[in-house]
């Protein structure tokens, strides 16, 4: 195991001791609002103190406690999402590249054209209209899929390029079946384009999920979320900081680990190195 | 050859009917109601009813469905008067044949009008952007990979991971404070009247967008170029004799442009669409405010002049990508 | 002159008054019989004065003579007859028509029935009558918003989306002077009928600039008045001895409150209404955003006729909160924290909006007498179906911003039962009280000053009492000036009101050092 990869696993697995027993860090109430202590005397949210490690939000709650109960959400959302949209993504994407210009590339790549040109604020607008309720459950299936689209074409271009190379045809020629082929060589070969998707995604899918929420389909309030809270703090950008930089601070972080992680992976995985 | 040419434009004609109808019905699913958004929070239901029944919304959806694409596209006089309230909201596209999308509920304006006005500023962004996308994220890209596990790919990839977690407001903002506030090296926002100004106005937004786009783009180049640097044919060039940056360019980097042209021509498409909230940020008349609003206000004709235009933006884009790949890529020629 | 807003406008004619930002475009380019001047009081304009005859149900408009459009004809009443008709013809998207029904003929003339609008005649060239079917205390204030004011002979009979707009007031648009979404550009009329005025050479409005833009803006001198502030910027701005002398609060004008549908569970027993009513602490929802927001006890503002200090309004009482709740049946032990209201009551709230957060305060204070809410985001245009949809919504944020500045423009929407409707109903309490009905149609009839106080006084606390809605607060704007913009006030009605601001020059911007 490479360093990098050490710090990845270590930044990793400190976010998630945050996430599983985070609110044990604080003893504060990540759903009421304190207008004795964490109120300054102009009414604006109070700074990180030693009552509030981390400052207070705009409804003077404990940014801690919320980055906390914040994190199970987010990340379970941004990972899942993704891996659901990295999945259908790659499988979609393999299969229209391997049989390019037949019935299923076609018929898979307009799908995707059709689901790249329509309009992802209105799909989300007639879930959250449809939906009584949105849990993670429904968040993650609707980022989900969403979000594979783009993939599937980078995957399907990788694979157009690989059905040429020298090891598959030699694997072609040995009489290898196809399923063999695209789980064997295929797919290790488009590993490396997968991660570096994934690990974007991750990022996008934790911030897309507070965009969910202004059209009506995201987490509920008082719920906290980092996407939400990065974006509650949007207009107290300038005069208190905390509130957004706490969460996305977090975000960049596991960001960072995941990503770390994931390319120490893609090169345990790395074909070329056995 | 040409049957190939056919079957392709049919799909193409495919996809934006099947992109067209799905919005269609989607926003006619929606419980709200357009009427009342035009006449805004408090109006009265009487008001709320007149203003419903004079926008043809009293209709039932498969009448309103068929007006659409009767008017569409349809044939009518050389040259549309402002004053022949038959063709008000059409453009003459090719003499006589006619683009019609009707008028926008909440502005009361052609909505081709709208887009003619917005899709030029929209498209200048979206190209702006992924030019600095392309040029910075592939140069970063190919430095870092051919520097692998030095102090530059390191700081490649940690500045790249930096670029795609923080969010475009917080870029935005911190751009706009910088350079146009305290420095005053640029206007704040806007669009400007002159060419000049309209290059002027254009950093900020295009560098904002580009940013992460760049930051994205530095990853994903990277990985390719490594992986093809690992290929046999890079160690046969090696062999060879060739120098580093030799091997580097003419070879590595040329065989890793179908996926890098593959997300270039996505994120073109989407870009076409719009960039809202870089839009809103710097005051950039484009297509994603226009289309946001319009789906926040449930403006039928315009959401469906909105999505004609991406549908059709992101067809031309996939035909072109598959077109660069034959351009770019011996081997697909055959 | 440089003013910017954050929103947008979608027409600027006053047969389409669809935004909030339009109206002080119009005051600018358009002027009328009768206007507000700067307290809030009806004085004559385009009119030299007025007569009101047969009890209150006919007005003669007496003209001034020589008012010049500006396209320089003389305006004549066949002018503002034709403006009135064409502004309330069916064809017209005009969201306001239906508050001119007094009008004797209106009927026939929306429904097409009627080529001409009966009650309204000209007498010659300089008198216009307006005759109305009862007395109607709502007419001269509807008649001086900017829906019916003349437009010049271009505008002809019929609204159209392509009009030049044109009219009498102390600005004329400048030609293309409408850049869509962006800004809008008026000069002076230089014939403008009040001599002297406007002392400003032309006004700039800006469209959706954003608050930082705004106040970036506005601290380099670009912008002349600022408006729209981030909440903390405004903090900022009240707290620096340079700005503060240059700012100053806008009339209160609008009400927000809880909304409760009395026909739904558990809002229809008036206890339960009563203790949310009691149990909501109005300072700590005020602390949301304290540098925009009053604390609400009654429904009509302080700044609107019939407003009343003297009533008994409804305030913060955790002890009187839990008794209602008691004598409703749900008694809630706040020790054991047990009892209360057995289910979770659905909160339908939008997006982007204070309400947002206010409500996640209402639900700390609402769990503290047994009331458990889940709060419901929804978008903006889904919102708005809901609540105005009978039976849907049990339980959501209210606000209502005024009209013309009377206790009516309130009381009757909000709670008469006539605004009762199965859809886009605007009592979304549902709410229906025949006595409080029979005084508010009382109070439309009254044109007694006095009087009509003292019926809005009961009127309101019938309201307060029976708790269709628990008020929270009051929301009022704010406004900051360069030191060199001179007579500038906050107008109540327009908030900017230009005709006679000047720039004093010598001054320097105030944010150089």
């Amino acid at each position: 195991m490479s360093r990098a990869t050490l710090v990845g696993a270590t930044i990793v697995v400190i976010i998630l001791v945050f996430a599983v027993f985070g609110p044990l860090f604080t003893s504060h109430d990540p759903y009421a609002s304190d207008f004795l202590r964490g109120i300054s005397p102009e009414h604006l949210p109070v700074g990180p103190n030693g009552t509030f490690v981390l400052g207070t939000d705009r409804l003077f709650r404990d940014q801690l406690a919320r980055l906390a109960v914040g994190a199970r959400v987010s990340l379970l959302i941004g990972l899942l999402a993704t891996t659901i949209a990295t999945v259908i993504g790659g499988a979609v994407g393999i299969l229209a590249g391997w049989f390019e210009g037949r019935m299923l590339d076609v018929v898979l790549m307009r799908v995707v054209d059709v689901g790249l040109a329509f309009p992802f604020l209105l799909i989300v607008m007639a879930l959250g209209a449809a939906l009584d309720r949105t849990t993670p459950i429904t968040i993650f299936i609707t980022l989900g899929l969403t979000g594979w689209l783009g993939t599937a074409r980078l995957v399907r271009a990788k694979v157009l390029l690989l059905r040429h190379l020298d090891f598959i045809t030699a694997a072609r020629a040995l009489g290898q079946t196809t399923p063999r082929i695209l789980l064997r060589h295929v797919l290790p070969n488009v590993a490396g384009p997968l991660i570096v998707v994934s690990t974007v995604s991750v990022a996008q899918m934790i911030l897309a999920e507070s965009v969910l929420s202004y059209l009506g389909a995201g987490i509920a309030p008082p719920t906290p979320t980092w996407g939400h809270m990065l974006f509650e703090g949007q207009d107290y950008f300038a005069t208190a900081p905390w509130i957004s930089l706490a969460p996305g601070i977090a975000i960049m972080l596991s960001v960072l680990g995941f990503n770390l992680l994931g390319e120490g992976l893609r090169d345990a995985l790395d074909p070329q190195k056995k | 050859m040409i049957q190939k040419v056919l079957g392709r434009l049919a799909w193409a004609a495919f996809v934006v009917w099947a992109t067209v109808s799905l919005t269609f019905l989607v926003n006619h699913a929606l419980p709200s109601d357009p009427a009342r958004m035009v006449a805004g929070a408090q109006a009265r239901p009487e008001d709320v009813e007149r203003i419903r029944r004079d926008l043809g919304l009293d209709q039932s959806m498969y009448v309103q469905y068929a007006r659409f694409f009767r008017r569409l596209i349809h044939v009518g006089p050389h040259d549309v008067r402002a004053d022949d309230s038959a063709h008000a909201t059409c453009a003459a596209v090719l003499g006589p044949v006619h683009v019609d999308l009707g008028r926008s509920y909440q502005l009361r304006r052609p909505v081709v009008a709208l887009i003619a006005e917005r899709f030029p500023r929209t498209l200048l962004l979206a190209v702006a952007a992924s030019l600095l996308q392309a040029v910075f994220g592939t140069l970063a890209g190919t430095i870092a990979a051919s520097n692998k596990r030095t102090l530059k790919d390191h700081l490649a990839v940690l500045a790249s991971l930096l670029g795609v977690s923080a969010p475009t407001f917080i870029i935005g903002l911190f751009l706009q404070w910088l350079v146009a506030y305290r420095l005053r090296l640029l206007p704040l926002d806007g669009y400007g009247e002159t060419l000049a100004e309209h290059l002027a106005c254009l950093v900020l937004p295009a560098l904002t967008l580009g940013i992460f786009g760049a930051a994205y783009y530095t990853r994903l180049v990277r990985d390719e170029m490594i992986w093809q640097l690992g290929q046999d044919y890079v160690r046969t060039a090696r062999a060879k004799g060739l120098s580093h940056l030799a091997v580097v360019v003419r070879h590595a980097l040329r065989n890793a442009v179908a996926p890098i042209v593959t997300v270039l021509g996505l994120e073109l498409g989407t870009l076409i669409g719009g960039a809202i909230v870089t839009e809103a940020i710097f005051r950039w008349p484009g297509l994603g405010s226009l289309s946001v609003n319009a789906m926040l206000d449930r403006d039928g004709p315009v959401i469906m002049g909105s999505v004609i235009v991406t549908s059709v933006s992101v067809v031309v884009m996939t035909i072109a990508v598959d077109l660069a790949y034959g351009f770019l890529d011996p081997r697909t020629l055959r | 002159m440089t003013v910017a807003s954050f929103g947008d406008i979608r027409a600027i004619d006053p047969a389409n008054v669809g935004d909030g930002l339009v109206p002080q475009i119009l005051e600018a380019l358009f002027a009328g019989l009768i206007d507000y001047d700067h307290d809030g009081n009806i004085v004559a304009d385009l009119a030299e004065r007025w007569i009101t005859g047969d009890d209150g149900k006919t007005f003669r408009f007496f003209l001034r003579h020589g008012v010049r459009f500006h396209d320089g004809e003389e305006l004549s009443a066949d002018d503002v007859k034709r403006s009135v008709e064409r502004a309330l013809h069916p064809s017209a998207p005009n969201p306001y028509a239906s508050y001119f029904e007094p009008i004797v003929g209106y009927e026939d003339f929306v429904a097409g029935k009627a080529n001409e609008l009966e009650g309204v005649q000209a007498e010659g060239r300089y008198v216009v009558t307006f005759r109305l079917k009862n007395p109607d205390v709502t007419f001269l204030p509807t008649l001086a918003m900017p829906v019916l004011r003349p437009v010049c002979k271009s505008a002809g009979h019929r609204y159209t989306d392509t009009w030049q707009p044109c009219g009498a007031g102390p600005f004329k648009l400048e030609p293309k002077g409408w850049e869509h979404g962006r800004q809008v550009t008026v000069v002076r009329h230089d014939g403008y009928f009040k001599p002297g005025l406007p002392y400003l050479d032309g006004v700039r409005f800006l469209f959706r600039v954003n608050q930082t833009s705004q106040r970036f803006r506005f601290t380099s001198g670009e912008l002349d008045i600022l408006a729209d502030f981030l909440a903390p910027d405004l903090v900022k701005f009240q707290a620096d001895p340079r700005w503060k002398p240059f700012g100053a609060y806008h009339a209160e004008h609008q009400i927000a409150g809880e909304a409760m549908n009395t026909e739904m569970a558990p809002f229809d027993n008036v206890e339960v209404r009563r203790a949310v009513a009691a149990a909501i602490d109005r300072e700590q929802i005020r602390l949301v955003r304290a540098a925009n927001l009053r604390v609400a006890d009654q429904p009509v503002p302080p700044d609107v006729a019939g407003h009343d200090d003297s009533l008994r309004g409804q305030r913060f009482d955790y002890e009187a909160a839990l008794e209602h709740m008691k004598r409703a049946g749900y008694p809630y032990d706040p020790v054991t924290k047990t009892g209360g209201y057995p289910h979770v009551i659905p909160y339908v709230v939008y997006k982007q909006g204070l309400a947002e957060f206010t409500a996640q305060v209402l639900a700390q204070q609402l769990a503290r007498i047994g009331l458990r809410i889940e709060i419901r985001v929804v978008n903006y245009p889904t919102f708005l179906a809901i609540r105005g949809r009978r039976g849907q919504s049990a339980f959501g944020p209210g606000s209502w911003t005024q009209d013309y500045p009377e206790a009516q423009s309130f009381l009757e929407p909000l709670f008469h039962s006539k605004s009762i409707a199965g859809e886009d109903s605007n009592n979304w309490s549902y709410y229906k009280n025949l006595r409080l009905d029979a005084l508010l149609d009382q109070a439309k009839r009254e044109l007694d000053d006095r009087k009509r106080k003292a019926i809005y006084k009961e009127a309101q606390q019938i309201i307060i009492d029976d708790a269709p809605w628990a008020f929270t607060y009051y929301y009022r704007g704010y406004t900051q000036w360069q030191p060199y913009v001179r007579n500038y006030r906050v107008h109540p009605m327009w908030t900017h009101e230009m005709s006679r601001v000047w720039l004093d020059r010598a001054e320097r911007p105030g944010g150089a050092r």
